[in-house]
């Protein structure tokens, strides 16, 4: 008896979950796409999207967001989330692999009790590329896509782009670490399926290319750069210098390279190009300053200027702890000239599409539902979320930084420890 | 012979008191200039709607409603839908020590070499052609003050300089604004020195270590002031104690000359400090970017000490983990809001939007259950940062008779779409955002393409 009361509410709760559908009622609904907001409502059942009307829709459940922003979750282009909890404390940090290159991945190390994880997603990020350490290598390793669920089976995939950085060195020269680039790629692109079906096979190619013993690549490296190439993983590169961004855009011409550039300070002084060659750029809406001799041409309108250019836009944060100020370095955008439409793309749709990521990112039907309510303009630093969906699921959007804030508001005569 | 005595002894006074790097500071040409109408955050609590604001003479002359002035001279500014604030001031800047490009030929910030190095100056490591000030204008700094870095227990000298950009360092300095001594607390100076094998490589060698340096500041006051007690016939055969740059500094702060900013993360650090300063007889002026400060808030009221603190940082390190977004609320809101909050930067980028730093700490607040004005958090930006440079008298809000550092703002300042649209710094226009006059560093010159300054945006 009790067993079949135990399966039929299995059945039950299984049941409900399937067909509850909840509602999003009467926000100013911006989709991630390009064109004007709108009121409506959003019609969510289990994980996905139903619809997004300007008519009223019925569901089980009604979340009320007159006088409200709804937008897509933002997705966070340039992170350590999971990889890192305290920046100076070398055992929090798993960004960084003595043996692997290119074929290092990080999504084994994603620590999903990280407390990154519910602050940014309080924050307004639902989901967030991790990326390793980037430690001047022109190709290094690969970055990983998951959602700020706290799922302690990570819900993300593994090795979504490559990363690399080209620039200023403090010995040797830039045109080194290009030759360099050059090189992999080179090698790369004479590899086909069957030299890397096999850790025998690859050892055999390899031997043939001297970079590849100069680099001590191992198997797996090698296919990284096999993936780079044949299956069109993006490459994000960090670079600053106009002089630098145009050489990537040659060798992204020469071996077809999926390229995103990051950082890339100098980015408007070779707009015309970057356009041209559809290549999408992450900026930190907020770096103005001349850090380097390679940032001279480093100035706050440099979101605006490109996505006048029409180039695709994504922002990023210098610092992963906070990395939903990049909502704040959006509204700087903005204040300096951006779109609004393009800054809220720039936070959601942008990232997906520049990463292959088909499903998220936009509020339309059979999207997933990863939609945040704000109680006021997302830009605004001063505005919070009021719910955050991730996957249809309305997530809870306490962090210990609000803990410890009731902890300490809390007026009893009682020492902290007891309260 | 007695007569040779004196003259000698003259001699010396005059050079003892010849007061090296002593403020050169000239303010540029001010205006007579009415803004009518607009919405002004006073720094001193007060939001003052459709309101005239009247300056000359590089002063604040009046503030209210239809001010009527009959004077041809007066430029009229429509600052209807507009905001004005006092110029905004930032308590901790490495600004010029710390300069862009960040080349480790100037980065001049940390004289890493001793735990206590009381005797450097910020003022003697500052570039004047740092690109960064002219940002900092562009968001509305008025003024703001140069810290040594945090290696050291006993860092040096600070510094508070108008944000006007010139070719010395003495021409940019707030005249007689009082030199702070920056301390540092917890992780950075145990790790730089505890890395070399040396003292102090724990949070007690650290304590140790402050204390030790007081000790020999307090023996060589003693020495001092039993000179100065002297008559003058002793005075004349017996020389003075010798002069010692580094005890000079700390036996100023115990005569209350130099102001007192401590960097330190940790609520137990920040109550320890406290005692360390009640044990030597000094006063603390504010501890800067206390992670932890809402842990002790009434403490901090208590003893009058300001909190000068960033919005949101966190996690960089571990005595920086405990964030809370109401931390500088919390601080202001202490003693029924007795206590004394300032949002600070240390940072190129967050000092070019304060005015957003504060918007966020005030949200934070008011979410968790304050009713804190924009008026209230406008001060944590202008009025308690100037009190913990100590210029408060000259500076800091807009009260007649101060100098009139004022910042026209294209909306409300606590809004991430407003503009810093004019800057003028003692009554004279130092950034205009609209006709692009502003001061443009020899850095910028012919850098990128020859024919153009660089654009410093």
């Amino acid at each position: 008896m009790i067993r079949i009361i135990y399966f039929l509410s299995l059945c039950f709760i299984s049941i409900s979950a399937v067909s509850q559908t909840i509602v999003i009622k009467g926000g100013e609904i911006h989709t991630g796409l390009n064109q004007e907001s709108f009121i409506g409502d959003i019609l969510i059942e289990g994980d996905t999207i139903l619809e997004v009307s300007t008519k009223p829709l019925k569901a089980d459940v009604v979340v009320d967001a007159s006088n409200k922003i709804v937008t897509p979750g933002v997705i966070a282009p340039d992170t350590q989330i999971g990889i890192l909890e305290i920046g100076a404390i070398s055992e929090t940090r798993d960004g960084d692999s003595n043996m692997y290159s290119m074929g290092f991945s990080v999504f084994d190390a994603i620590n999903p009790n990280s407390t990154l994880i519910p602050w940014n997603r309080s924050n307004g990020v639902t989901s967030a590329i991790t990326l390793p350490d980037f430690n001047w290598d022109p190709l290094s390793g690969m970055a990983s896509y998951f959602l700020l669920d706290g799922s302690l089976r990570v819900n993300g995939v593994p090795d979504v782009s490559l990363t690399g950085e080209i620039g200023a060195v403090s010995s040797g020269s830039r045109a080194e670490s290009l030759i360099l680039l050059k090189d992999l790629l080179e090698f790369a692109s004479t590899l086909d399926e069957k030299d890397i079906s096999s850790s025998k096979k690859i050892s055999e190619v390899m031997e043939d290319f001297e970079v590849a013993d100069l680099m001590e690549l191992q198997p797996r490296d090698v296919i990284a750069l096999y993936n780079l190439l044949n299956n069109k993983l993006p490459l994000v590169i960090k670079t600053n210098r106009a002089s630098d961004i145009l050489k990537l855009i040659d060798i992204k011409k020469l071996y077809g390279l999926n390229l995103i550039l990051m950082s890339a300070q100098e980015a408007e002084l070779v707009k015309g190009e970057i356009a041209e060659n559809n290549i999408p750029v992450i900026v930190n809406p907020f770096d103005n300053i001349p850090d380097s001799f390679d940032e001279l041409a480093s100035n706050i309108r440099i979101a605006a200027s490109l996505e006048e250019a029409g180039i695709k836009v994504m922002f990023s944060e210098s610092r992963t702890h906070n990395y939903h100020l990049i909502r704040q370095g959006a509204g700087n955008a903005v204040a300096n000239g951006m779109s609004y439409t393009g800054a809220i793309m720039a936070l959601t749709s942008n990232v997906a599409k520049s990463f292959n990521i088909a499903d998220r990112g936009i509020l339309k039907k059979g999207m997933k539902a990863d939609i945040v309510i704000w109680e006021d303009d997302p830009l605004e630093p001063a505005t919070f979320p009021t719910k955050v969906f991730i996957d249809g699921n309305d997530m809870d959007l306490t962090t210990r930084s609000s803990r410890l804030t009731e902890r300490y508001t809390d007026k009893r005569d009682l020492p902290n420890t007891y309260k | 012979m007695k007569k040779l005595f004196f003259v000698l002894f003259s001699l010396t006074i005059n050079v003892d008191t010849f007061a090296a790097f002593e403020s050169t500071y000239e303010p540029l040409q001010s205006e007579k200039i009415l803004f009518i109408n607009g919405n002004i955050l006073d720094g001193e609590g007060n939001e003052l709607l459709d309101t005239d604001l009247l300056i000359a003479d590089g002063k604040i002359i009046a503030i209210g409603k239809g001010i009527s002035v009959d004077d041809k001279d007066v430029k009229i500014i429509d600052a209807k839908n507009k905001w004005i604030t006092p110029g905004i001031i930032d308590i901790h800047s490495h600004m010029g020590v710390y300069p862009a490009p960040s080349v480790r030929t100037s980065s001049d910030g940390n004289e890493a070499t001793s735990p206590v190095t009381a005797e450097v100056w910020a003022e003697h490591s500052m570039w004047v052609q740092d690109p960064q000030y002219a940002l900092a204008l562009k968001g509305g700094i008025t003024t703001f003050h140069v810290l040594p870095g945090s290696a050291n227990l006993i860092g040096g000298r600070g510094v508070t300089v108008k944000n006007l950009q010139r070719n010395t360092i003495q021409s940019m300095k707030y005249p007689d604004a009082k030199h702070s001594l920056k301390m540092a607390c917890g992780e950075n100076p145990k790790r730089v020195y505890g890395n070399r094998g040396q003292a102090p490589s724990t949070r007690m060698g650290n304590f140790a270590g402050y204390r030790k340096a007081w000790i020999e500041a307090e023996n060589y006051l003693n020495k001092l002031e039993a000179y100065d007690a002297k008559s003058d016939e002793e005075k004349m055969v017996e020389s003075p104690p010798k002069r010692d740059l580094r005890l000079d500094t700390l036996s100023d702060v115990l005569k209350d000359e130099i102001l007192v900013h401590i960097h330190c993360y940790r609520a137990e650090e920040m109550a320890l400090m406290i005692d360390v300063a009640k044990e030597f007889n000094y006063k603390i002026t504010a501890f800067h970017h206390g992670v932890e400060a809402y842990k002790i808030a009434d403490l901090l009221a208590d003893n009058g000490i300001c909190g000068a603190l960033w919005a949101d940082w966190w996690g960089f390190k571990h005595e920086a983990y405990d964030m809370v977004q109401a931390n500088i609320a919390i601080v202001d809101q202490a003693r029924g809001g007795k206590g004394c909050a300032i949002v600070h930067s240390d940072d190129e980028r967050g000092i070019q939007r304060l005015n957003q730093e504060a918007a966020k700490a005030r949200a934070a607040g008011n979410k968790a259950g304050y009713d804190i004005s924009k008026a209230r958090a406008m001060n944590w930006i202008t009025s308690n940062p100037a009190k913990a440079a100590g210029i408060y008298d000259e500076t800091g809000s807009l009260v007649a008779g101060k100098n009139a550092d004022v910042v026209l703002w294209s909306d409300d300042p606590f809004s991430v779409y407003s503009l810093a649209e004019q800057v003028f710094i003692d009554g004279a226009l130092a950034f205009d955002r609209n006709t692009g006059f502003g001061p443009v560093s020899d850095f910028d010159v012919g850098i990128v393409d020859p024919r153009e300054d660089r654009v410093n945006d």
